[in-house]
């Protein structure tokens, strides 16, 4: 704690002579400003602004742009259709419609999953609900649409298809205690299937969907 | 009253009781002890009361903060159905104090205006008129402020579904009655000047209807709204930590301010304490968020007054801010980045290090603006003696933070009622006498120096390690980790989202100092996993609604330069 100081202007009616004659406060200005201009001029590196498109600016790996879907190695999507991201949306902005797999049946997956970009407000909410670490967000602020149909990114436009590099890298993600960034290892394993070999199997019959990067939407 | 309940109360509900036994008022006040103390009274009693709580010595409630509806039409155990909820401020002793006005009319809720008790309660008024339908005899102008003429109903009533929607046509466009006239001044007529919505100098959509003799203004209105979204209606209908994004867009240009404003009234209504990183990573970022509303502020109002260079020395600190936040949560501007119970993800490793590399560079621009503009003779000639508010009328309309200072008031939330760590730094409060333009930029110029002193000592007590959530699983979304592998975490997470937060049934306001002044959010829950009713204080409220009265007597010109240091972020005002 401390005191409280005054900051007006002693005698407010009065200038000095300097201000007054204007002149040497006219050449202080331009000492500021001149000196600002050769600085940009002769050290263009530390220039303030950027010139987007041709350069970009750096952001953080946590940047909150579009979302991605995540996979599992063989290309089905992590998500479990348990709506929780959809719940924990304030924008409102998330539909999925969960499909029941005709063969395993405790396994559910997104048969829609549907983000409206023009209601999104990006705050991060989904990635923080998502319990199984399927939905993060990437550093893709690059948006626009000419109609709003457009603006609706369906999961053919959300999945991350594996071995595919994601455009401007990943952003936002859960939190892990500890640095922050790296999931457990184990997190994105796949749930145990009674078995052995017996999911793979059972998915090759039923026909999960599955992403690969050349298929531009839900494919075998 | 019995005996046992006048015992239980605080002392400072007790004072209250005692210095209104000696009133006629006595036995038709009813003192409670929730959060404030906290005075029921009928609506007929209400101006007699309001002049007692001004006038006499030893309350001298000076300050009008807050005037809100409540519909307890949902509410269970509620005694009527419509109340209003005033919070008032005693300057001298920092003493916040409730009244609710009970209103016993269903059907057609009325109070008597205290517009000329506190002429700051005018826009307030007017606010509860338009969300609420509550009548205010004696009110000067009693229309609609927030909503459109062309609106029906009343939006913030507990049976008015959202999601409605009403066209409004330029047919139904109100003008002041006034300014549709012309009026003869003499051999000469005025004329009348609209200003806005959409122009260059009212950053943001703000409409002013202003009459002028020749280039001074004899008459003004101002019409805001514009950018009315509900924000309080939207905080009813999702849970407590769904309300951040929202409060992030109160005031934008200092977004993390607003959040943790927010979260802290939750916090206490739940009483979990945050662990000390957390509160000083809220700390450090409230105050890089002052200084950023303040270059915004100031490097606005210089371009408005001609004075351009300085918009870009003061938007290079902002810059370099904004990277800081994107650092810690992902995004510039509307940040999201406080949870109740702490912050939705730790900051990074270099945050230190980021933290002194700014407090390097800022002074720099902060000195090349002092040195373009302080003694520029231009610049004073511009803002010294313009858009005067004095001490008194300051108070009057309702005023706080750096308005307030300018003109010769020390209050400071943050000194009269020291949050967080506030009381273990050593800063000053900047004040100035002369509540012209001039003080206002002089006041905001030191503040920013004071700021970065503020973080300069919360980072030197900054620990290295160690949580920055409270590990209330209740309220705080356990880690990842425990979600993925425990099933009772990952029941307390699928219950924190779907559900919400259980917030205690009770009410709280809390207050902190935002950029432009004080931040109130009064809270009423119910129990449920979202708010019942949120009530934002917003500070540039009051601010805007002297707008119309500092200008009288002023050119169009200083109209201009006086609207740039009031410092009015639309976001908010209009909510």
């Amino acid at each position: 704690m401390s005191g409280v100081i005054d900051v007006s202007v002693r005698d407010p009616s009065r200038l000095t002579l300097a201000q007054r004659l204007y002149l040497p406060e006219i050449f202080s200005g331009m000492r500021v400003t001149i000196r600002h201009f050769l600085r940009n001029l002769f050290a263009l590196r530390n220039l303030p602004t950027i010139l987007y498109p041709e350069q970009r600016r750096d952001y953080s790996g946590r940047f909150r742009g579009k979302h991605i879907l995540k996979t599992r190695e063989d290309g089905t999507l992590k998500c479990v259709a348990c709506y929780m991201c959809q719940q924990a949306c304030p924008a409102e902005c998330i539909t999925i419609v969960a499909g029941e797999h005709p063969k395993i049946a405790y396994e559910k997956y997104p048969v829609v999953f549907d983000i409206d970009m023009l209601r999104c407000v990006f705050c991060g909410f989904c990635v923080d609900a998502c319990p199984k670490d399927a939905i993060w967000m990437t550093g893709d602020y690059e948006l626009a649409f000419f109609n709003r149909q457009e603006a609706v990114f369906g999961i053919d436009k959300l999945v991350e298809r594996p071995g595919e590099k994601v455009k401007d890298g990943y952003g936002y993600r859960p939190y892990y205690p500890g640095d922050g960034t790296v999931p457990p290892t184990d997190a994105s394993a796949a749930p145990v299937i009674p078995g052995d070999g017996e999911r793979e199997k059972l998915r090759e019959e039923c026909l999960l969907p599955v992403y690969r990067p050349s298929a531009p939407g839900i494919g075998t | 009253m019995t005996v046992a309940e006048v015992a239980s109360l605080s002392p400072a509900a007790e004072k209250i009781r005692s210095q209104l036994s000696a009133t006629p008022l006595s036995d038709r006040v009813e003192v409670r002890d929730l959060d404030l103390p906290t005075l029921e009274v009928s609506p007929a009693d209400w101006p007699a009361l309001a002049r007692h709580l001004r006038d006499a010595p030893e309350s001298r409630f000076d300050l009008f903060l807050d005037l809100g509806g409540v519909d307890n039409l949902k509410r269970p155990g509620a005694g009527t159905r419509f109340e209003a909820v005033v919070h008032l401020l005693a300057l001298s002793r920092g003493e916040h104090l409730r009244v609710k006005v009970l209103l016993p009319d269903a059907d057609q809720p009325a109070l008597p205006s205290v517009a000329d008790v506190w002429p700051a309660a005018d826009w307030f008024e007017r606010e509860a008129y338009d969300l609420f339908g509550f009548d205010f005899p004696g009110h000067p102008n009693l229309r609609r402020l927030l909503c459109h003429d062309a609106f029906v109903g009343h939006a913030l009533r507990k049976d008015y579904a959202p999601g409605q929607r009403w066209f409004f046509s330029e047919a139904d466009m109100r003008m002041p009655a006034w300014a549709l006239e012309p009026e003869e001044r003499g051999h000469f007529e005025t004329q009348t000047l609209s200003v806005g919505p959409s122009h260059p100098a009212t950053h943001g959509i703000i409409h002013l209807v202003a009459r002028l003799d020749a280039d001074k203004i004899i008459r003004a209105e101002t019409q805001i709204g514009y950018l009315h979204r509900c924000f309080e209606k939207m905080a009813e209908t999702h849970t407590w930590n769904q309300v951040i994004p929202f409060a992030d867009r109160l005031n934008y240009v200092s977004a993390m301010i607003n959040g943790v404003g927010y979260v802290k009234t939750v916090e206490k209504m739940l009483g979990v304490e945050v662990p000390e990183r957390g509160v000083l990573v809220r700390t450090i970022l409230s105050e890089f968020s002052r200084i950023m509303d303040h270059c915004v502020c100031i490097g606005a109002n210089l371009v408005d007054i001609g004075a351009l260079t300085n918009f870009w020395y003061l938007y290079q600190p902002r810059e370099g801010i904004y990277g800081l936040l994107e650092a810690c949560c992902g995004a510039r501007l509307t940040v999201s980045y406080v949870r109740v119970g702490g912050l939705a993800i730790d900051v990074p490793e270099d945050f230190v290090a980021r933290c002194r590399g700014l407090l390097e560079s800022i002074p720099k621009f902060l000195d090349d603006v002092d040195r373009l503009v302080t003694n520029n003779r231009i610049v004073r000639h511009r803002l010294q003696g313009t858009g005067v508010v004095s001490k008194e009328q300051a108070i009057a309309w309702g005023m706080t933070g750096p308005m307030l200072r300018a003109s010769g008031v020390p209050y400071d939330v943050r000194r009269a009622r020291p949050y967080d760590f506030y009381d273990r730094f050593d800063w000053d409060v900047p004040v100035a006498q002369d509540g012209d333009n001039l003080a206002r930029y002089l006041v905001r110029m030191e503040e920013m120096r004071q700021s970065l002193s503020i973080i300069r000592q919360a980072l030197e007590i900054f620990p290295e390690k160690g949580p920055v959530n409270s590990s209330d699983w209740h309220v705080v979304l356990p880690p990842k980790d425990a979600v993925y592998h425990d099933m009772e975490s990952l029941i307390y997470h699928f219950k924190l989202i779907m559900e919400g937060i259980r917030v205690p049934a009770g009410e709280r306001y809390d207050w902190i100092e935002a950029a432009n002044g004080e931040l109130g959010f009064y809270a009423i829950a119910t129990g449920a996993g979202g708010p019942y009713r949120l009530k934002v204080r917003p500070p540039c409220f009051p601010n805007m609604a002297a707008f119309e009265k500092i200008i009288i007597g002023g050119t169009v010109s200083d109209a201009v330069a006086t609207l740039g240091t009031l410092n009015i972020i639309a976001g908010e005002l209009d909510r």
